[in-house]
């Protein structure tokens, strides 16, 4: 591909991404944590302290308000959820040689294609639900405009082309980005400490071109958007209280 | 069509949330529209459309919000706001009872409620608050009660109902008023004409056991209007009645009747907030009815015979009792103790659906007003709204549905007799009359 077009893609709008992603979460959460707010008084609530936190807990964890309202979406969109945070908490591969409770890269190798590709799965397919669910039933439907659909397509594209490369590697192809050198973590150890050589360390596959893309665009959109629920959902739940 | 008059003073109103409460800007953020609120909904159950949709109602908000306030939205979202549109705010933010259900379900913990007041406030500030609503408003300013009751009509009404204790009970009792005592009692403000069955109920009570009580004319309701209007000057200045009459009377117990906002205003949103000392104090307390009497009928201060209640009785949780202020318990113990057959609905407690006459809905009938409402009324609305709550009373079978709240009572009088369940609707004291063994 054009190397100007790979060097804005690999080179350049890392650091934007990675400025907008923290500076916009920072001032957005800045902006909530200065608004005055006193307790929410709603039962069945908590009380302030160690049952707040476990309140929240439980919501963000098990989401349990979600279970007493609607079983059906609450099984989806945990699953969902569940599976893009082991998702995200597996690509700690792209960036670190080892985890530490794992003996060998082979062997990490091993476990990471196996959940890592069957995890991707399942989460294409409470993806896919998530967007039937959003068409189908009336009541979403009416509710649903542009952006949700916006988020919803990324996400899915970033999954896709995420699950490609996993599973056409799996199949004996050469799109595992471990295998093939010199690898993601070389091209990141570049990015942090010699910009210059990054480029030629960048994988040019073009799955991880437009997976690394579309994820970079994701965390841009994050601080102005709906997925503010997720630093939201801490602070919207910690405002409902006991007296 | 000419530019809607109102439409800056709207927009600006919208783009103030940025300098609103923490809760406000973040339901302007964090709304993922995954509809939980809608299936929870008792409007939306009643009548599915797009209009009745919780976040589609705060949507009208936030989506101005967004247009106004976030560069997305200034590139994205079209639209204007003409009258009609303004005219359908006004509608469907009083189609939304305020009971707060969604936000108990929400994975957020979202209170549209809170939108759906916030939306109010700025129709009231407009002037396009449905009739009722508004009047009663201006009633209450002027008389300090919302049935428009001079303290000697309040007076010749409580002897009445003194009378009626005694024909009733057999039993002479006083209600004071405007006396020096220990206790001031707040009723709904229904409760001396409407609904007075829980007034002598209560009276009874007092009687029994020999309380130190009175109730005062300036402060004769706990009703407040400016909850339901987003006046929240209204709001303190109906709730400083109370206050000055504690203060007047040297009460040391402001005590709320069975109205669940009442109790909401009096206890959380303004007594200690509106009129604490320096060092946040109030020189009385503020409780309800149910927290008070309960530990003397435990004690067996009040003697009973439930097997005079002749009925089999189901209680209903008002939002704002269950919801908003965690009053669940104390009145179930109470009807379990005036009555043989007691019932549990579901879901109940913080869960129980909304009758569907909360938010100062109960009282509207015509269309008040609203432009938007073409042809329907509120009373039509409040019926097919209502349809959830009356499959859950169906399904206990019982004869008699206890609802401490005004507005719920007059709501479940009018969907029992709509829907033709031949369900009695009433109070929690209202047993007691029965119930209560007179030596």
């Amino acid at each position: 591909m054009d190397t100007v077009f790979m060097t804005l893609i690999g080179v350049v709008l890392p650091y934007i991404t990675l400025a907008v992603l923290v500076v916009g979460l920072t001032m957005r959460i800045a902006r909530w944590r200065k608004a005055p707010q006193g307790k929410m008084t709603l039962y069945p609530g908590s009380e302030s302290g160690m049952p707040m936190w476990k309140k929240i807990a439980s919501e963000v964890l098990i989401f349990k308000s979600l279970f007493q309202g609607n079983k059906g979406l609450w099984a989806g969109s945990w699953i969902f959820h569940a599976m893009l945070a082991l998702i995200i908490f597996g690509h700690s591969r792209v960036f670190f040689e080892a985890l530490f409770f794992l003996p060998s890269t082979a062997s990490q190798d091993l476990v990471s294609g196996l959940t890592g590709g069957t995890f991707g799965v399942v989460l294409l397919i409470t993806a896919v639900y998530l967007l039937i669910r959003r068409v189908a039933v009336q009541s979403v439907r009416e509710i649903s405009d542009f952006e949700d659909f916006f988020a919803l397509f990324l996400i899915l594209a970033i999954v896709l082309t995420g699950d490609a490369m996993r599973l056409i590697a799996v199949l004996g192809d050469h799109h595992d980005l471990m295998r093939g050198e010199p690898g993601t973590r070389a091209y990141f150890l570049a990015l942090l400490t010699n910009p210059a050589g990054a480029l030629a360390l960048m994988p040019k596959d073009p799955y991880f071109v437009v997976h690394f893309l579309l994820g970079q665009i994701l965390f841009i959109y994050m601080p102005f958007s709906k997925f503010l629920h997720i630093p939201g959902v801490f602070f919207s739940q910690a405002a409902i209280q006991k007296v | 069509m000419s530019e809607f008059e109102h439409k800056q003073a709207v927009v600006d109103s919208v783009k103030a949330i940025k300098n609103a409460p923490r809760v406000l800007q973040l339901y302007m953020d964090i709304c993922a529209h995954c509809g939980t609120c809608a299936d929870n909904c008792h409007v939306y159950q009643g009548d599915p459309q797009k209009r009745t949709n919780p976040a589609a109602r705060s949507d009208l908000i936030r989506n101005m919000y967004k247009k106004h306030t976030t560069l997305t939205g200034r590139l994205l979202r079209k639209g204007d706001l003409s009258e009609e549109d303004f005219e359908k705010w006004v509608l469907s933010f009083y189609e939304c009872s305020g009971c707060r259900r969604c936000a108990v379900f929400c994975p957020y913990g979202i209170d549209n409620s809170v939108l759906t007041r916030k939306g109010r406030a700025i129709v009231h500030s407009l002037g396009y608050t449905p009739v009722r609503v508004r009047d009663t408003q201006k009633v209450s300013d002027e008389f300090g009660n919302d049935e428009a009751q001079p303290p000697k009509a309040i007076k010749a009404n409580l002897e009445f109902l003194e009378e009626e204790v005694e024909d009733e009970c057999g039993v002479k009792i006083k209600i004071p008023v405007d006396e020096k005592a220990d206790i001031l009692f707040v009723p709904a403000s229904a409760d001396l004409i409407s609904f007075p069955e829980t007034q002598m109920g209560v009276g009874l009570f007092f009687h029994l056991i020999g309380a130190s009580w009175t109730m005062a004319t300036m402060a004769i309701d706990g009703a407040n209007f400016g909850l339901f209007s987003g006046d929240d000057a209204h709001m303190k200045r109906k709730n400083k009645l109370l206050h000055d009459a504690c203060i007047e009377f040297g009460c040391k117990t402001l005590i709320i009747g069975e109205c669940g906002h009442a109790y909401r205003i009096a206890k959380h949103i303004g007594g200690k907030n509106y009129w604490a000392d320096e060092n946040g104090n109030l020189p009385y307390d503020i409780t309800n009815i149910f927290t008070y009497a309960l530990p003397y009928f435990k004690e067996g201060k009040i003697k009973l015979d439930p097997s005079k209640v002749e009925m089999s009785a189901t209680y209903h949780d008002p939002c704002n009792f269950a919801r908003s202020t965690g009053i669940t318990e104390e009145p179930r113990e109470l009807l379990k103790m005036m009555t043989t057959d007691f019932r549990e609905m579901t879901p109940n407690r913080a869960h129980n659906w909304c009758c569907g006459g909360g938010g100062g809905l109960a009282v509207m009938d015509g269309p008040e007003g609203v432009k938007a409402f073409d042809g329907k009324t509120f009373m039509d609305y409040r019926m097919q709204s209502g349809t959830k709550k009356v499959e859950q009373i169906k399904a206990t079978g019982a004869e008699y549905v206890a609802n401490p709240c005004a507005n719920c009572k007059r709501q479940m009088m009018q969907l029992m007799e709509h829907h033709e369940t031949g369900v009695e609707s009433g109070g929690v004291f209202d047993l007691l009359l029965k119930a209560a063994v007179i030596d």
